[in-house]
Order: structure tokens, then C-alpha cells, then sequence
């Protein structure tokens, strides 16, 4: 048992909360406000290496294991940057990337995964539909195969990225009599016609992230585009569970961390009743409960981290515990941090107004909190 | 970062399941409502059996105190038995704890290998009447006269108190000297005169537990801990937050074996032709109390490793840990209550036994409330003004 940072990675945690803090974090107001993905804010975190972490060095990356690319998610979301470009980056590399280098071919990488390491192409996944969340397996986008090719007919939406993206990650079906067993992953590049994006949603939170739909029209995709082969994209859709479940969550324990200080600096200096409010016990046990949900927090999801790092097997209930408590929870103190700002809280120019509206997605992307109760709850019952 | 015990620490822990499966859980239910002479026999011999096959010894060695071993073995204690835990806890760890990290090399000889083996009980007389978490507000005081302490005062809920045989007692040695300097920790033998046992205290659960009050008439001490005059407080600080650790384990034992009763029920009980668990108003309970339970176990272990290695953020982690794990475990008894629904709440059952036990874990040694406080005066700190 060792629950310690190497000195390597404690370093490299501070180099980047204080690039994210001088460099980054100071765009994001004015882009959140606007509602829009910000190039800037991505060239930034690209020319950092942000988004080549978990890759080897000959493809463009600097081969970080995931608790350090668990670090860098925390330490840029505590340095202030928002939760909508830190979703625009998971989706990015961790859904779209990630999986083709984990099970495309030796050509598809080479093509690939450099210039999205880089940051110069960007990526998305397309796994979701309009009539299909939570029950992915029955998706409706069909995939015909006509000689070298498959014909792809479809929709599909919520689609962190898709309006800017460079490189689609898309599941469809090729037989939907197979069900899940049908299921295919095809990578798609802009351009390709027959693929189209809607006009980008307007969301409660995360809005420096561009999310639309993905509209697929006769889109003829070579068969040399198909990822980890027919019928296996309902295994490259459940594979990520180990990083989704620590990498994209912890995000979300860099801003409780970064409300934690916003908060203990605001109850400090806000003076009523001739007392700082830090001397009222309802503002002390706010804090408390913050710091109590970032250390259950930061075990929950770096003990997804390390297993993975140490070759362990995915454990499914410690991962959906890591989403359900995060989520939830995280969504709870990050309200009690508007209240500990009162009016101010209530204000755009509030970080923790911009922070309580982020957070909600937790609780609803890659698996809602039900559905990770319902796979907890389904286990014990066996 | 590796979150895995070891190997000897999972045999440890499997190890102290099955010796607690075998020889306490059976009567946890008998010594919750036997009457108070058959309760303290009971327990008595439950701390006789505990250790002769070594168990109170775990976590002790000639250094100081192991948590991670000593979270692991209270947990499957407290899940056998929350009482059984609370005595042997006050024995094991809050006395022999004490004599252990803070007593001299001839305190230590005397008294612990008894304490360790069981033939002694062992008891942590600190909190009085008007004082609880405002320990400074004690009045036990002792006198020094022809080189001994005489002390006086009453303490009024001390565990162990009806069968212990050795007491360590928060007393003033110099009031003029205030808190921080002038209260110590006094050795105090059964048999020193002066000393009398009052009447047992009933609780509301964890009923099995020895409780009284023990009042000093000019006691003999049979001396300071540590022979250090004026530490008292600051061992009770550094033993309590240690202590962090322990109301966790029965945190997490008692929640864990609601989870495990409440599977069972959810997987056993019918209705409108579905096994119960198979709702999401059942089975989400059971899905909250895994991440509650689990999560408890974490930090504490946490905690317990940052004190092994001397992590500075060790006792502001502790006291998170007691603070989740303990308001963990009211919840948890009121989903398997809910879970129960009628069959919970007849007398004598497990559920309604684990339900008013669950409750200690939030009141004693430290309410939330004033970890809350301790906690956010730590943060709060980071951006005061200089």
C-alpha cells in the first residue's frame, strides 16, 4: 500500500497548474461566456503537450501513465481553467485518440494519432443517438458493406467536439439483428461526404466544449477505415471504462479543489456583521464538506488510476464508484460554493457560478449515476 | 501509488474475519439484551478470547502503533460486534495505546503485556460531565503528596469502567498552568483506594458496551504517564486523532454488515414476482451503501497509511475519514432499515440492532460538528491574512 505521488510527478503536477493558472485560465471567462470552443484555449493546451500525455514518444506523445494524466486533468481544472475545454481535451484524446491507438493498425496510428497528440487535428467519438444513451447497444446508424466500402445512415448527438473536429470515431451497425455483436467503429475524416454536423448546441455548462450532432448520409467509408475490425465496436465502446472513470473525473476533483481555495479566500475577506464570515459555522462546515468529497474523490478516482497503471484488472464496482460519487456528490459542493459567495456566487465573473454549472455533466456523461448504481446494484445481486 | 494491501495484510484481515465469524459474531445478539451482570461477563470473556489468540496485540509493536493493521483487524470486530469492538477499542488501543506511545519503559513492562493477552482490561477515563470536546474544562484534579498523586473528580461515561482493571485518568496536576501545560494523564490500578465505580450507564445501543462512571476520592495514582507532568492534553490530541482510525473501522464494520444483511434480504425477499434488490428503490440503496462502505474503508486506510509514514496531513485526514465514514454509516442504517421495512424494526433483529448502533460514530470522540470545524479552520487558514 502506498498512497504517494512520485517527487517526478508532484513536480510535473505544479508545472502545470501554474501553466494552466498564468496561461490558460485567464481566457476562459470571456470564452465561456461566449459559448464557444475556443482555438486559443486548445493551442495552449496543445503547445503544452496536453493532449499527446498518454501516447509513446515515436507517435507524438510523451507516454504518461494515467495517474499522471490524471494530475494534469486536476491540476489544470484547479488552476481555473474550465470544465469545457478540459471536456474538449478528454473527449479529444481520451475517447477518440486513445482508442485508435489502442486498436487501430500499425497505418491508422502513424495516419492518426501524431497530429491529434499534437493538437493539430482534433478529435471526437460518435456513440450516442437521439433514441439511444444509456442503452448504446441499440443503436440505429447502420453500416452496409458494398464491396471495399460500408454505407453509413445515421444520427448521432451529443457529440463533444464533432463541430470542430478533424477525425470522427463512429459507431454504427452492420448487422442489427446482432445487436451489440454488430456493432462497428469507423474512422471518419472531415470532409468525407455524406458526413455533417448540426449547428452546436447551446448547453448549460461546459460550453467552451462544441457539442452538435453528427449526421451520417450515405457516408461511403473504405473498409480500411473500420477500427479494431467488424463487430468488435462494442468492445472499443465498453474499453475505456478504466480511463473514463479517472481521467475524465478528474477534472472535476481539480474544481472542488479550485472552489476549496475560492471559497477559503472569499470567507476570509468577505466581512458581515463586523466578523469575517469564516468565523460563521455554516461557512466552516461548507468547507469542511469540501475537503472531506476531495479526498473521497481523489481515492476514488486515482485507485482507477494506479490499478490500471499496475496492470490490474478493471474492478467495475470501484470504477462506478469513482463516476456515481464524483458526480453527485461533486455537484453538491460545487452548489455549496455558490452559496458560500451568496450574490457574488450567482455572477458570471464568479468562477464558482461557471464551476456549478460544469459540474452537472458528471453526473449525466458516459453513464449517468443511475446507470452506475444500477451496474453496482446488478452486482451484488448476482 | 498502489492502492492493494499486501499479502500479509490480506491474510491478516481474512484472518480476523474468520476468528470473529467464529467466536463473536454469535453473540452479538444476546449481549445486546442480556441483563448487565451476564453483559459484562460476556464481554469480558469476548476480551479474554480476543486475546489469547493475539488479537488486541495487532498494531502494537516495541515502535508504536500500526493503524492500517489496526483498521483492518476493528473493521471485521465492529462487523461481528460493534460492542465488542467499542470494549476491546478502549483497551487495546485507547489504554494500552496510550501506554504504548506516551509511558515509560517500566510503565510499558508493567502493564501492557497483560493488556495485550487480555488478563488485564484496560479503560480511557478523559471526558467529564461539562466536558467533552472542550477538554479544558475538567475538573478532576490531583494533589502531589509524599511523591504520589492523589486525585479527585468524577468521570461520567467510561467505557470498560464495571469490568476494567487499570484506568488512565485526564486530570489537572496544575491548573494555574492552563490546558495546554497543566493536565496529565494518570495511571490509576482497580485496587487503588479512593477509586469507586457508579452506576452503569444504558445507551441507546451498542448495549453491550461496559459503561459507568468512576468517581476519585484522593485516588492513588500509581503515576503520570510518561512521568512528564503537563502532557496530558497533547496526548489526548495525538491518541484521539489516532482514535480517528478506530470510529472509522466501526464506521465501516457496522455499515458493512448492514450492506451484507440487506443483500441478503434484497436477494431473498419477493415481491410482485421479482426478487426485491431487482427495484432501483432497493437496489440503488444497496448500490449507495457499497460506495459508502467502500469509500469509508479508503480514507480511513488512507489516513491510517499517512500516520505509518508520518504524512503531515494525517490527522486533518483522519478526521475526514471518522467524519465520512461515521455519517456513511447513519445512512446506511436507514436505507437497510428502509430495505427491511417491518422485519427491521422488531426488537432483537440485526437491522434494528445495527441501527442504533450506527449512531455512536457521529457523537463520540469528536461530534461532526467539531471535526467540521477543525477541519475548515485548516483551509480557512491557507488564505488568512498575516
Amino acid at each position: 500500500m502506498d498512497f504517494s505521488i512520485t517527487q517526478e510527478q508532484k513536480l510535473f503536477r505544479e508545472t502545470v497548474y501554474r501553466y494552466g493558472r498564468d496561461e490558460v485560465a485567464p481566457l476562459c471567462e470571456e470564452a465561456d461566456l461566449r459559448g464557444e470552443f475556443s482555438r486559443e484555449i486548445w493551442d495552449r493546451l496543445a503547445s503544452f503537450g496536453i493532449f499527446g500525455l498518454p501516447f509513446p514518444e515515436e507517435l507524438g506523445g510523451s507516454g504518461a501513465d494515467l495517474v499522471t494524466c490524471c494530475l494534469a486533468g486536476e491540476a489544470l481544472a484547479h488552476a481555473g481553467v474550465d470544465g469545457g475545454s478540459l471536456l474538449a481535451w478528454g473527449a479529444h484524446t481520451y475517447l477518440c485518440a486513445h482508442n485508435i491507438y489502442d486498436f487501430g493498425t500499425d497505418e491508422q496510428k502513424k495516419h492518426y494519432v501524431p497530429k491529434l497528440a499534437s493538437g493539430e487535428w482534433i478529435g471526437c467519438m460518435g456513440l450516442t443517438e437521439p433514441g439511444s444513451g444509456s442503452d448504446a447497444a441499440s443503436m440505429r446508424t447502420t453500416a452496409v458493406k458494398k464491396g471495399g466500402s460500408y454505407i453509413l445512415n445515421g444520427t448521432k448527438t451529443f457529440i463533444t467536439n464533432a463541430p470542430v473536429s478533424d477525425v470522427f470515431v463512429v459507431f454504427a451497425n452492420v448487422d442489427r439483428a446482432r445487436k451489440h455483436e454488430g456493432i462497428t467503429a469507423f474512422i471518419i475524416d472531415k470532409g468525407t461526404p455524406g458526413l455533417s454536423t448540426s449547428t452546436p448546441f447551446h448547453k448549460m455548462g461546459c460550453k467552451c466544449s462544441s457539442t452538435s450532432e453528427v449526421i451520417l448520409e450515405d457516408c461511403e467509408i473504405p473498409a480500411d477505415n473500420v477500427l479494431g475490425g467488424e463487430g468488435k465496436g462494442w468492445i472499443i465502446a465498453l474499453s475505456g471504462v478504466e480511463w473514463d472513470r479517472c481521467t475524465l473525473l478528474s477534472p472535476m476533483l481539480g474544481a472542488a479543489l479550485f472552489n476549496l481555495d475560492a471559497c477559503a479566500r472569499y470567507a476570509n475577506e468577505r466581512h458581515q456583521f463586523n466578523r469575517p464570515i469564516r468565523s460563521f459555522q455554516a461557512i466552516q462546515h461548507r468547507i469542511a464538506d469540501m475537503k472531506v468529497f476531495i479526498e473521497a474523490a481523489r481515492l476514488a478516482i486515482y485507485r482507477v488510476a494506479s490499478a490500471k497503471d499496475r496492470g490490474q484488472m478493471l474492478n467495475p464496482l470501484q470504477a462506478a464508484v469513482s463516476k456515481v460519487y464524483a458526480g453527485d456528490r461533486g455537484f453538491e459542493m460545487a452548489s455549496e460554493a455558490v452559496q458560500v459567495f451568496g450574490g457574488y456566487g450567482f455572477m458570471h465573473e464568479y468562477p464558482v457560478e461557471r464551476n456549478f454549472r460544469d459540474s452537472k455533466l458528471a453526473a449525466i456523461g458516459g453513464g449517468t449515476s443511475d446507470i452506475m448504481r444500477m451496474i453496482v446494484s446488478r452486482i451484488m445481486m448476482m | 501509488m498502489d492502492y492493494q494491501l499486501s499479502a500479509e495484510q490480506m491474510k491478516l484481515q481474512q484472518d480476523m474475519a474468520a476468528f470473529c465469524r467464529e467466536e463473536i459474531a454469535p453473540g452479538a445478539g444476546v449481549i445486546e439484551t442480556c441483563d448487565a451482570e451476564d453483559k459484562d461477563a460476556r464481554m469480558r470473556r469476548n476480551l479474554e478470547r480476543l486475546g489469547k489468540a493475539g488479537w488486541l496485540a495487532i498494531g502494537h509493536s516495541r515502535d508504536g502503533l500500526d493503524l492500517v493493521d489496526i483498521f483492518l483487524t476493528g473493521e471485521e470486530i465492529a462487523k461481528a460486534c460493534g460492542a465488542t469492538f467499542v470494549s476491546a477499542r478502549a483497551s487495546a488501543f485507547l489504554c494500552a495505546g496510550a501506554l504504548r506511545l506516551f509511558g515509560t519503559p517500566g510503565q510499558k513492562e508493567r502493564y501492557l503485556p497483560k493488556l495485550m493477552d487480555g488478563s488485564t482490561i484496560g479503560s480511557f477515563a478523559y471526558s467529564e460531565d461539562q466536558a467533552g470536546s472542550d477538554l479544558g474544562a475538567i475538573t478532576a484534579a490531583a494533589k502531589e503528596e509524599d511523591g504520589s498523586w492523589l486525585i479527585g473528580g468524577t468521570k461520567d461515561i467510561v467505557v470498560n469502567a464495571p469490568i476494567a482493571d487499570l484506568f488512565i485518568v485526564l486530570a489537572w496536576n496544575d491548573p494555574s498552568a492552563g490546558p495546554d501545560a497543566g493536565l496529565s494523564l494518570f495511571i490509576v490500578e482497580k485496587e487503588a483506594q479512593g477509586l469507586s465505580t457508579g452506576h452503569r450507564v444504558e445507551t441507546m445501543g451498542l448495549k453491550g458496551v461496559p459503561i459507568a462512571s468512576i468517581s476519585l476520592n484522593g485516588c492513588r495514582s500509581s503515576g503520570i504517564l510518561g512521568d512528564i507532568p503537563g502532557m496530558g492534553l497533547d496526548q489526548v490530541r495525538r491518541l484521539m486523532s489516532m482514535g480517528s482510525i478506530g470510529i472509522a473501522a466501526l464506521s465501516v464494520g457496522i455499515g458493512t454488515a448492514c450492506m451484507e444483511i440487506s443483500t441478503a434480504h434484497a436477494k431473498g425477499r419477493k415481491a410482485f414476482g421479482r426478487r426485491i434488490g431487482m427495484f432501483q428503490d432497493v437496489g440503488f440503496k444497496l448500490a449507495d451503501m457499497f460506495a459508502y462502505n467502500d469509500l469509508g474503508r479508503m480514507m480511513a486506510l488512507r489516513a491510517a497509511w499517512a500516520f505509518n509514514t508520518g504524512d503531515r496531513e494525517a490527522e486533518v485526514l483522519a478526521a475526514c475519514a471518522k467524519l465520512f465514514a461515521s455519517e456513511a454509516a447513519t445512512r446506511i442504517v436507514n436505507w437497510g432499515m428502509q430495505i427491511f421495512a417491518g422485519h427491521g424494526y422488531i426488537a432483537g433483529s440485526d437491522m434494528e440492532r445495527l441501527y442504533r448502533a450506527a449512531k455512536f460514530g457521529e457523537i463520540c470522540e469528536g461530534t461532526s460538528e467539531m471535526l467540521r470545524q477543525s477541519i475548515s479552520r485548516q483551509e480557512l487558514d491557507r488564505f488568512a491574512a498575516v
